[in-house]
């Protein structure tokens, strides 16, 4: 099937076998590798990208599903050398280890803050939920979000 | 500093393994692995399958040209099953084919006939029928028996603590390439790429300096990638020379999940004896691992076992046994503790349950029990510079500990269906691999002409910031800026014969070799610099990228110092060696001085149980922590709450599980529950204790990555605390993980014979 869709701004037409995935269109087709595969079964979260503004796992989204829409990756968020400010707040509270976990952590954090920029700790939380991170603990990754939200809203 | 990575992890362009740009004629390879945990293989029918689109071809046992076999302390472990199967998941065949679909669709068209036996999945059976891996180890201390018939008390129990997924969010992966001739590239997510270099010679009939094995990073390890990642990187690398074409292989999670090992699930039996004062005078335990169909780490994970079980307390007389047991399971493997935390598990269990029967906290025990500067381990190293009572202390002091359980004893007077239990957890964890040839390291740094540097090291970067503490080390060595520094991929071509990045010793061993590397170049760039500003070596210094007589700036700068020495022709190259100093270990007398230093530490847990759902929510875990004089303190602080953290997930929710037939049950990430955003404890406090580091640790920084895991084993006796204010003479029992429904099922026992509960009178605490 052909699709055609905006992905980190710019435009993209391709024809897609209508089983793939989203996520392999954007690591395979797109090679915008960010976008991690880390359970295959939308438990973990590693895939999360925004989907016209909405954070979705990728795995579960098939690429022409994505038709018309716009798609957002880790690798859309920093403006050149600047990072964005929830990428900013990860590195500044050390939110991340391995970094597999990251992108997908960072994706869903713009949704929340999106949709509620000053959400109290449960609130992150409950926004962090189909996410998972193995190294971290989590504390470090929430105290981030928590800086970012602080820091867009200065 | 900061996280090196951050920034490209951040932008999503660290490149993981299966991130690599695929290669123009690149295979994918897909493992079928047999369906039966044990049997004999009778029938294997290929032929479908191969007919199948896009399949390059199937290999088997049949097709290697070197040994089938990858077993690394003992070689017992076939990369291919032959005949006999030993585990449900054991490979049988690879398939390669254009694409990772093509090889699944064919995958599914092999046909395999087993002749199937029972399947032993327990510890105790294969005890029970003497399956062994190897021979039982047993440490001695004192005179055990005739201690015991001294105690005031003696109390015998057992224990059960299950076994724990690693799961890594990247799997397990590798990328073979082949190169001229008949040498082989491996890029490998591996903790230790010299093993799988060993292993892949060996498999494919060459000297090891035809294979090349490259670490780039890993999307998370914990010991899961240690010795496990060596069977996909060698059949991608078997693939490789068979094709002579790239070979990809990565696993999907529920293949990962299948086919590797595992935590050691451990059963044990123990008997204490305290003296009147609380003294333990004798401890006797008997640990039965699980260790799987093959050996893999298994022995030595078993001597950690022993090496930590008696934790942080001082035993005169102690007497202690491990069986690695042969079952059908795959090959249990390292993780994070590496067999200690199932020992310390043991000790505390007895320490509580020595606590209910004599009507006290488990702390008082504990207390009286810590070890001393000079008192000796039952592998007969004393304790030097031992902070356990100090940490204890610490803890005991700073988090105010008798007022926590003077409230959570008030707080259990006014609630009658929530408790709240205390729990303290004192840990000492050996630093070294026990095995002492291990303990050494290698690097290479390179100054550029321009000024930067590069660095190799054995060290593979795994999210605990080992890249970031070499370049700290070079950096401070150099006195430059740490942009002018790169830290290399891990390869072993230019970093041969490494240990893996495991033991918690990573950044100890390269960072000493670093140093001595860096050192050297230094010397010389000194020497260079006297010769120049016409003065005595001695009195030159760098720093802050300038080059200093007398500590007063010469004008020189480090580029120009760098581009003198070369025209001078100065080697601006090094390599260093490093081998941990006054370690050693006999294992015939099982008494030595294994461990170069031990990390202490002390963390007080609260929990809150809900008696009438099995509930609860650890609310707070406060740590007093020996990181001695730590060189990164926000990768160490990481290190303490995520190894704390995964320390929980074991002890109280994963819940690894597999059937009589030796079938995983818990097959996937929504049937096996790793904690979360709401399972992490409410509250993590962490105090470091003022302390000078030690000699053998890099620049003083204490190893972190193991000791903080076996914090988690204290959320277990805190939420037994808390059955315990419900029912004071509960019968404690030592079954992890603590799962909600074992709580509950827990406190039913004696509910059910006496009343129920009355729901309309519950309480919102």
């Amino acid at each position: 099937m052909k699709i055609s869709l905006t992905v980190n701004g710019k435009q993209y037409a391709h024809e897609v076998e209508p089983r793939m995935s989203l996520t392999h269109y954007l690591r395979e087709v797109l090679n915008l590798t960010g976008t991690h595969i880390g359970c295959d079964t939308s438990s973990c979260g590693a895939c999360t990208v925004l989907l016209d503004g909405v954070a979705v796992k990728s795995c579960t989204i098939l690429a022409v599903q994505a038709d018309g829409c716009e798609v957002t990756t880790i690798e859309g968020l920093a403006q050149g050398s600047d990072l964005h400010p929830i990428q900013e707040a990860f590195r500044e509270h050390h939110g991340l280890q391995c970094g597999f976990c990251t992108p997908g952590m960072v994706m869903t954090a713009v949704d929340i803050l999106q949709n509620n920029p000053n959400p109290s700790e449960e609130e992150i939380r409950h926004g962090l939920e189909g996410n998972f991170c193995r190294c971290t603990g989590y504390h470090n990754i929430v105290k981030s979000i928590q800086h970012a939200a602080e820091k867009i809203n200065a | 500093m900061k996280n090196i990575d951050s920034d490209k992890h951040l932008r999503g362009e660290s490149l993981y393994l299966d991130d690599l740009p695929t290669l123009q004629g690149s295979l994918h390879a897909m493992v079928f692995a047999s369906p039966t945990a044990h049997g004999l293989l009778q029938k294997l029918e290929l032929e479908e399958a191969r007919k199948s689109c896009g399949v390059w071809g199937i290999l088997t046992a049949r097709d290697i040209p070197g040994e089938n076999q990858i077993g690394n302390i003992i070689p017992d472990e076939p990369l291919f099953a032959e005949k006999e199967i030993h585990y449900r998941g054991q490979p049988i065949a690879l398939i390669l084919a254009e694409s990772r679909e093509a090889a699944r669709q064919a995958r599914q068209k092999i046909k395999v006939e087993i002749e199937e036996f029972p399947a032993v999945t327990t510890a105790e059976e294969a005890f029970e029928k003497g399956m062994f891996i190897t021979e039982p180890r047993t440490f001695t201390m004192g005179d055990v028996d005739r201690a015991f018939a001294k105690c005031a008390h003696v109390f015998e129990g057992k224990t059960f603590t299950n076994g724990q997924e690693h799961l890594y969010l990247e799997t397990q992966a590798a990328y073979a390439i082949p190169a001229e001739g008949d040498q082989i590239k491996i890029i490998s997510s591996t903790q230790g790429p010299s093993q799988v270099q060993k292993a892949a010679a060996q498999v494919l009939g060459l000297p090891m300096h035809k294979i090349e094995v490259e670490v780039i990073r890993l999307g998370g390890g914990f010991g899961g990638k240690e010795d496990q990642a060596t069977p996909w990187a060698v059949m991608a690398a078997l693939g490789a020379q068979l094709s002579r074409r790239p070979v990809k292989l990565v696993l999907s999670r529920s293949d990962d999940l299948l086919m590797t090992g595992k935590r050691h699930p451990y059963s044990a039996r123990f008997k204490i004896g305290l003296d009147e004062n609380l003294k333990i005078l004798a401890y006797e335990a008997r640990f039965l691992q699980n260790a799987g169909a093959a050996a893999d780490l298994s022995p030595a994970v078993a001597e950690r076992t022993l090496f930590h079980a008696t934790n942080s307390y001082f035993v005169k007389n102690a007497r202690l046994s491990v069986y690695s047991c042969r079952t059908h399971l795959p090959p249990n493997t390292a993780f994070r503790g590496f067999g200690g935390p199932q020992g310390m598990f043991v000790m505390e269990a007895a320490i509580a349950l020595a606590a209910q029967k004599l009507k006290i906290e488990a702390r008082h025990i504990q207390q009286a029990n810590l070890l001393q500067e000079g008192d000796r381990f039952p592998y007969g190293q004393r304790a030097e510079q031992a902070l356990a009572r100090k940490s204890w202390e610490t803890a005991y002091l700073h988090y105010k500990a008798d007022d926590l359980c003077r409230k959570a004893e008030d707080f259990n007077k006014k609630h009658e269906y929530i408790k709240k239990g205390v729990a303290f957890m004192p840990i000492c964890f050996g630093i070294s691999f026990t095995n002492t040839p291990m303990n050494q390291a290698r690097a290479l740094v390179h100054v550029y002409r321009d000024g930067s540097v590069g660095i190799s090291t054995g060290a593979v970067e795994m999210g605990q910031g080992v890249n970031t503490k070499m370049l700290q080390v070079a950096a401070s060595c150099f006195s430059i800026q740490p942009e002018r520094i790169k830290i290399e991929t891990t390869n072993t071509t230019r970093v041969a014969n490494t240990s893996p990045s495991a033991a918690s010793a990573t950044s100890d061993l390269n960072g000493k070799a670093l140093l001595k590397a860096c050192e050297q170049i230094k010397k010389r760039l000194l020497k260079t610099a006297a010769k120049e500003l016409k003065t005595n070596p001695q009195k030159i210094s760098l720093q802050n990228e300038c080059v200093l007589i007398d500590k007063k700036d010469s004008g020189l700068r480090w580029e120009e110092l760098v581009q003198t020495a070369l025209l001078q022709r100065v080697s601006l190259s090094e390599t260093a060696h490093y081998a941990t100093p006054k370690i050693r270990f006999d294992k015939k007398r099982e008494k030595g001085r294994p461990f170069s230093y031990h990390v202490y530490g002390t963390a007080i847990i609260t929990a809150k149980v809900d008696g009438l759902r099995g509930t609860y929510q650890i609310e707070s875990v406060q740590i007093a922590h020996d990181f001695g004089k730590s060189m990164n303190t926000a990768i160490d602080l990481g290190q303490v709450e995520g190894g704390l953290v995964q320390g929980l997930g074991w002890m109280c929710m994963e819940e690894l599980a597999y059937d009589k037939n030796g079938r995983l049950l818990s097959n996937a990430l929504s049937t096996y529950k790793i904690p979360d955003l709401f399972s992490v404890p409410e509250r993590i406090e962490v105090v470091p204790l003022e302390d000078e580091g030690h000699e053998a640790a890099i620049l003083k920084s204490k190893a972190v990555g193991e000791p903080p895991l076996m914090y988690g084993i204290g959320a277990y006796f805190a939420i037994l605390n808390a059955m315990r204010a419900f029912q004071s003479d509960l019968e404690p029992f030592f079954n992890a993980p603590m799962t909600p429904e074992k709580v509950l099922t827990g406190l039913l026992k004696k509910q059910v014979k006496n009343k129920p509960l009355h729901v309309e009178k519950r309480q919102i605490g």
